[in-house]
C-alpha cells in the first residue's frame, strides 16, 4: 500500500522533472539552437596551423581556379594533370601578324606577358580532379591555383562542391561567348579571304 | 443556439415564407460550414505549433525559409499547407484484400465523430451551435464514436498491424473513459447541470471561482481528467494504437493521401474538442479569469479559444517529454489508478458538498 502511493509520487515528480527540462529547452528556444541554416549559415572554418609560415605555401587543396585574365593558353596544366580532367582548347588571334615580334596581342597579363592565343574552352572536371596540385607548379603565369593557398587570397575557400546536378561540377572557366564569338570572326574573315 | 439565431433571423427578413423546413436546413448548415472552415484553419496552426514547438524543445529549428518560394515561407509558416497539399495529392490506395466499404467508411466515421463534438462547444454566451440540456454527456458519447472508427479502420484494411492498433486502441479508448467520465461527474455534482452554459455560468465571478480551484480534490480530478482525455485522443505517451516503432502506423497502415489526412486531422479536432472540455468543466470556460474584465461577448471568444490553446500546447509538451507506456503500464494506470482515486474523488467531493459547500 505504501509502495502504490510512493510509486504514484514517483510518477508525478519525475513527470514534473521532464517536464520543467523541456520548458526550460523550449523557452530559451533562441539561445539554445543546436542546427545551422545551413545555405545561410556555415560553421567557421577552424585555422590551420601546420607548424611554418602558411602565407607562402599552398596548405589547404580546396578547389582549383583559374584566372582568365592571366592565361595565355599554353596547355602545360592539361599536360600535368595526371587524370586528364583539365581540357583546353584556344583559337590563335585572328589578326596576329607573321612575324613573332610584331604580335598583336590580345591582352597583357600581370606577369607582363603577350597573350596570343583566345582561350574558347577551358574546363575542369572537379569530380575527376585528385587535389594533387600538379597542374599549379608548370604554370608560367601562376594563373591556375588551389584556392587557399597564397593565392586563394582573392577567393573564398570552398569545401563543400554542393550543387543541383553533377554537371554543374564541371567548372567552365572561358569567358562565356568566347567559342562562339571566335568561331564568327573566323568565318567572316574566311568569307572576305573566299 | 447559434441555429435558432440564424433560423429567426432568415423567418423576419422574408415573412412570407417564415418557417419553412428550407431554412431550418441552411440555419443548420451555415455554422456546420463555418465549422469545417474553422478546423481546416486550426489544423494549420496546431500542425505548425506542434512542428515548432517539438522543434525547439529538441533545440531545433523547424522548418525555416527566407521567404515563400522554394522554401516553406518565412519561418516554415507554410509547411503545413504544403504538407496538406503533399497528402491531397497523393495516390489513393485501397488495399486488393481489404474489405473495401468499412475501408472507405472509417475515415468518414472518425471524422463525424470529432465534427459533431463541435456542436456543444460553447464559445460564448450565445456563441454556441445547439445549447443542449445535456451537452457534456453528448460530447462523452459522441466522443467514443471514434473508438468504432478505429476499430474498423484497424479490422478492414485486412493487416495485422492495423489489426493490433484497432484492438489496442478499443481497449485503451474504453478503458479511459471510465476515469474521464468519472471526473467530469464530480464538476456535474458540483454545478448540478449536465448543461454546458451552466456549468460554466457555475463558475462566474473570477480565477478562484473556477471549478479547477472549487475545493481541495479539483486539481487531482482536473489532472485525471487532462491524463485520460490525452489517452483517448492517442496522443502520446498514449499512443498505442499508433505506435510506430512497433506498428508501422498502426491503425492507418494502410491508409494514404487524403483518408490519412482525414485521420489526421481528427485527431487534431479531437484534441481540440477535449480541451475545450476540459476549459468549460474546470476553467471557466468562456469566462475572463478577473471579475469584470474584458468579460464581453466578443472577448468570451478570445478568453475560450485561449485557454483551450494552452490546454493543446500542455498536450504538444506532454507529447515531446514523456516517452510511450506499455500496454500494461497503460492498463495498469488506468484501472489500479486513475478509477480508485477517481471513485475517492466522487465520495470526497460528495461529502464536501454536504458538510461545507
Amino acid at each position: 500500500m505504501i509502495k502504490y502511493f510512493t510509486d504514484i509520487f514517483t510518477a508525478i515528480s519525475t513527470i514534473t522533472g521532464g517536464m520543467l527540462i523541456t520548458l526550460n529547452h523550449l523557452i530559451r528556444a533562441k539561445k539554445g539552437i543546436a542546427t545551422l541554416q545551413y545555405p545561410e549559415e556555415r560553421w567557421p572554418r577552424p585555422e590551420r596551423n601546420i607548424g611554418f609560415n602558411s602565407e607562402s605555401y599552398n596548405v589547404i587543396r580546396s578547389r582549383l581556379h583559374v584566372d582568365m585574365d592571366d592565361c595565355i593558353g599554353c596547355l602545360k596544366c592539361e599536360r600535368a594533370c595526371p587524370v586528364d580532367c583539365i581540357k583546353i582548347e584556344t583559337e590563335k588571334s585572328p589578326d596576329r601578324g607573321n612575324d613573332i615580334k610584331d604580335i598583336n596581342h590580345i591582352g597583357i597579363t600581370t606577369n607582363g606577358t603577350k597573350k596570343a592565343l583566345v582561350v574558347t574552352r577551358f574546363d575542369i572536371d572537379m569530380t575527376e580532379c585528385c587535389y594533387c596540385n600538379l597542374c599549379t607548379y608548370p604554370c608560367p603565369e601562376e594563373c591556375i591555383f588551389m584556392t587557399g593557398g597564397p593565392n586563394g587570397k582573392k577567393h573564398p575557400i570552398d569545401y563543400e562542391f554542393s550543387e543541383p546536378d553533377r554537371s554543374d561540377l564541371i567548372y567552365r572557366f572561358a569567358k562565356p561567348g568566347t567559342k562562339e564569338g571566335m568561331e564568327n570572326i573566323l568565318n567572316e574573315k574566311s568569307k572576305v579571304e573566299a | 443556439m447559434t441555429v435558432d439565431f440564424i433560423f429567426d433571423g432568415l423567418n423576419q427578413l422574408f415573412p412570407a415564407v417564415a418557417g419553412n423546413d428550407f431554412f431550418l436546413i441552411i440555419a443548420m448548415l451555415l455554422p456546420v460550414a463555418a465549422l469545417l472552415g474553422f478546423i481546416t484553419i486550426y489544423g494549420f496552426g496546431v500542425i505548425y505549433s506542434e512542428i515548432k514547438v517539438s522543434s525547439f524543445i529538441q533545440d531545433k529549428t523547424g522548418p525555416m525559409g527566407q521567404g515563400p518560394g522554394l522554401h516553406a515561407g518565412k519561418w516554415g509558416l507554410l509547411q503545413p499547407v504544403a504538407d496538406g497539399i503533399k497528402l491531397f495529392i497523393k495516390e489513393d490506395i485501397i488495399p486488393a484484400s481489404a474489405d473495401k466499404p468499412l475501408f472507405i467508411l472509417a475515415p468518414f466515421l472518425i471524422f463525424i465523430g470529432a465534427l459533431t463534438a463541435f456542436i456543444a462547444v460553447p464559445f460564448g454566451e450565445k456563441i454556441i451551435i445547439v445549447d443542449m440540456n445535456i451537452g457534456i454527456f453528448y460530447i462523452i458519447g459522441v466522443g467514443s464514436l471514434a473508438v468504432i472508427a478505429l476499430i474498423l479502420a484497424g479490422w478492414s484494411s485486412n493487416n495485422k498491424w492495423a489489426l493490433f492498433g484497432g484492438m489496442r486502441s478499443a481497449a485503451q479508448i474504453i478503458s479511459y473513459e471510465i476515469p474521464a467520465g468519472i471526473s467530469l461527474v464530480v464538476v456535474i455534482m458540483l454545478a448540478s447541470s449536465l448543461n454546458m452554459q451552466e456549468i460554466i455560468a457555475y463558475q462566474e465571478g473570477g480565477l478562484f471561482n473556477w471549478i479547477i480551484f472549487d475545493n481541495p480534490f479539483m486539481p487531482i480530478v482536473f489532472v485525471i481528467f487532462f491524463i485520460s482525455a490525452l489517452a483517448e485522443t492517442n496522443r502520446t505517451p498514449f499512443d498505442l494504437p499508433e505506435s510506430e516503432s512497433e506498428l508501422v502506423a498502426g491503425f492507418v497502415t494502410e491508409y494514404s493521401g487524403t483518408r490519412y489526412a482525414i485521420f489526421f486531422l481528427s485527431e487534431y479536432a479531437n484534441m481540440f474538442v477535449i480541451s475545450a472540455v476540459a476549459a468549460t468543466a474546470f476553467l471557466g470556460g468562456w469566462q475572463s479569469p478577473f471579475e469584470n474584465f474584458l468579460n464581453t461577448p466578443a472577448w468570451s471568444v478570445f478568453w475560450m479559444i485561449s485557454k483551450t490553446f494552452f490546454l493543446i500546447f500542455v498536450m504538444i509538451w506532454v507529447r515531446w517529454t514523456v516517452p510511450r507506456l506499455r500496454v500494461d503500464q497503460l492498463m495498469h494506470l488506468c484501472w489500479k489508478v486513475f478509477i480508485p482515486i477517481g471513485l475517492f474523488n466522487v465520495f470526497a467531493v460528495a461529502i464536501w458538498i454536504v458538510v461545507i459547500g
